[in-house]
């Protein structure tokens, strides 16, 4: 608790100029805007839902007594709609990356107040005007430890497109993202050589693949799910989904070599009804402590990169975060412009016969 | 004529408000700027040709398949006594009521590689590799007929009932075979039935989404996927219009198409 007290106080002396010297607190909360009776915030729901409302809502509610209501799923047209109509039900949503890049560009948010929101400790590619990183993630190979035994996993891109030396269904997104950079890798691409994606590569490689994946699947649940029905024994997933079954007990290992990393988004839509309330939510995904939290329940570490000092070291190797240098970044940027064009040639090739 | 169209003002307010006005609304977001490009793309490109002609594939195989399973049953619920018709009614609704998403993951549990039908029959020694039942165009087919046979059933069962039963009893009298009063008293009186019911299952198989997506292992591409892409993903909503507008208006000329062949045989026989 006093840690939270320090960490405000921290932002506050943030505010920087004439304006915050010899400001009170009381003289602070004077200015602040009045206070809604609730707090809409819009996320993905499932377990996300509820490791948000142990790590961050509940302590909002408790703090400025203000109701956080959740609402879910993510999604960028309605976003666009609310945002179009003037009838925004959002103070805060949930965002796919690249949605957030090109939301950001059309108009569509609202700018991070970084007098609200601390950002010094986040790395220079989480400090966007207009997108708060709330998490990291990473698309990386989930595989069946009772038939990879003793680390016999594939360990590269490489070994996942060997089907001789490492036989079995397997099971990928049905989507470009991620599957044309694992393609190039495969095909000999250096991890920081991968865009701009060369598309007759990627899909010339992805042609090798093709018949010895089972099932294209859409929904995250169902990597884990495949492997724990067994109806495939390889499937690339994101890492809480595998973090959670195996949690539980569940005969599967994750290869985190050459995974996907992407960051959890957030952002304010333009024309919310609390702006200044949603940036003080924001605040509170920023704390350290309470994104240590959030990481062990569903294994997203958040990009304070001082939240990783609060986590329990049981759960630290089942964080995207210990195995940066591994890892690649997908480029956000790349997919917010060329995301359409990718999306089509990928329908193209899905429809092809073989 | 005030007084007769008085009692369905307030249907046909909810009908213009919330379906006449947004499919207006749509059809305008498909030439903002004045352009029919949209429309070209949609109509011109190999990819969009495609998807929609297996849309109207799977629609149509669905139909074919509820249809074979829906008239029988219909008919026995209609025909049969309370008890039997109250059971089946149970067995149809109960579907009904239960989310499709629900449905559909009970499928995959059922059809899966090592879902109880492939582990029952290869422990009964039928068969030793599983046999590839989901994540593929028979999953899907699968699916989509669990959930939509009880809008083929039901209006088939309206129109059984509607049937005087001291017609056929009479033919039968008369010394006409059952396949002879199937064929010219039932089927006949009960075209309207069929004629709803398929439009129905048809029109409703076109919007699907869910059970081809989970059902079909991504390798089943139909409309709507795609256009949901448009509109949620890609965000452009004029071509996410477009290609609903050409949905909407292939569904019209068949439904018309269907209308006109389905009336004639009717009225003459």
């Amino acid at each position: 608790m006093d840690i939270k007290r320090l960490h405000r106080r921290h932002a506050l002396s943030l505010l920087g100029g004439a304006a915050a010297v010899g400001a009170t607190g009381s003289a602070f909360a004077q200015a602040e805007p009045p206070k809604p009776a609730q707090l809409v915030v819009n996320h993905s729901g499932g377990s996300m839902g509820t490791a948000m409302r142990k790590a961050f809502f509940n302590g909002f509610e408790k703090k400025y007594g203000i109701k956080v209501v959740e609402t879910s799923p993510v999604d960028f047209g309605k976003l666009r709609a609310m945002v179009d109509s003037g009838n925004v039900e959002w103070d805060l949503t949930e965002i796919g990356g690249q949605d957030a890049i090109r939301a950001g560009k059309a108009n569509l948010l609202e700018k991070i107040d970084t007098k609200v929101v601390d950002r010094s400790k986040y790395p220079a590619t989480a400090q966007n005007p207009y997108v708060f990183a709330s998490s990291v993630y990473t698309t990386i190979m989930g595989f069946r430890n009772d038939v990879f035994k003793n680390g016999s996993q594939p360990k590269s891109w490489a070994d996942w497109w060997d089907v001789k030396k490492f036989p079995g269904a397997r099971s990928m997104r049905n989507h470009p993202t991620d599957n044309l950079e694992f393609a190039l890798i495969a095909d000999g691409v250096p991890k920081d050589k991968l865009y701009p994606i060369d598309f007759d590569r990627a899909f010339k490689k992805l042609d090798q693949i093709k018949p010895h994946v089972t099932v294209w699947w859409s929904t995250g649940q169902q990597p884990a799910q495949l492997l724990l029905d067994k109806e495939v024994v390889l499937a690339t997933g994101w890492n809480g989904r595998f973090y959670d079954i195996i949690k539980k007990g569940a005969p599967v290992g994750i290869e985190w070599n050459e995974g996907a990393l992407k960051q959890g988004s957030f952002a304010i839509p333009r024309g919310a009804k609390s702006p200044y309330w949603a940036n003080k939510m924001l605040a509170e995904l920023a704390v350290p402590q309470q994104q240590a939290v959030y990481a062990s329940e569903l294994g997203y570490p958040g990009l304070n990169l001082e939240s990783l000092n609060f986590v329990d070291p049981k759960v630290k190797p089942f964080l995207p975060t210990a195995y940066l240098d591994q890892q690649f970044w997908v480029s956000d940027e790349w997919y917010a412009e060329n995301g359409t064009k990718a999306a089509e040639r990928w329908n193209a090739w899905m429809l092809k016969k073989g | 004529m005030n007084r007769s169209i008085f009692p369905a003002l307030p249907a046909l307010i909810l009908l213009f408000v919330f379906f006449l006005f947004p499919v207006v609304r749509m059809l305008g977001f498909s030439v903002e700027g004045g352009t029919f490009d949209w429309y070209a793309k949609a109509l011109g490109e190999q990819l969009y040709l495609r998807v929609f002609w297996n849309t109207f594939e799977i629609a149509l195989l669905v139909t074919f398949f509820c249809l074979l399973l829906g008239y029988p049953l219909g008919f026995l619920m209609a025909t049969t006594t309370p008890f039997w018709a109250t059971m089946g009614f149970i067995f149809v609704l109960l579907p009904l009521w239960t989310s499709v998403l629900v449905r559909t993951y009970a499928w995959m549990v059922l059809l899966g590689r090592n879902g109880v039908f492939n582990r029952t029959l290869i422990e009964a020694g039928v068969i030793t590799d599983p046999i590839p039942m989901l994540h593929n165009f028979t999953g899907v087919l699968i699916g989509m007929v669990h959930v939509l046979l009880p809008y083929m059933v039901l209006p088939i069962y309206s129109a059984v009932r509607k049937v005087d039963p001291a017609i056929p009893a009479a033919a039968a009298g008369l010394g006409a075979s059952s396949f002879a009063i199937f064929r010219r008293i039932y089927l006949p009186l009960t075209l309207n039935g069929i004629f709803a019911g398929s439009v129905l299952v048809f029109v409703l198989s076109l919007g699907f989404y869910i059970t081809p997506a989970l059902l079909g292992g991504g390798r089943v591409i139909i409309i709507a996927v795609l256009i949901e892409q448009q509109v949620r993903e890609a965000l452009n909503w004029p071509f996410a219009a477009a290609l609903s507008a050409v949905l909407l208006a292939a569904t019209f000329a068949v439904y018309a198409l269907a209308q006109r062949y389905s009336q004639p045989v009717e009225t003459t026989r």
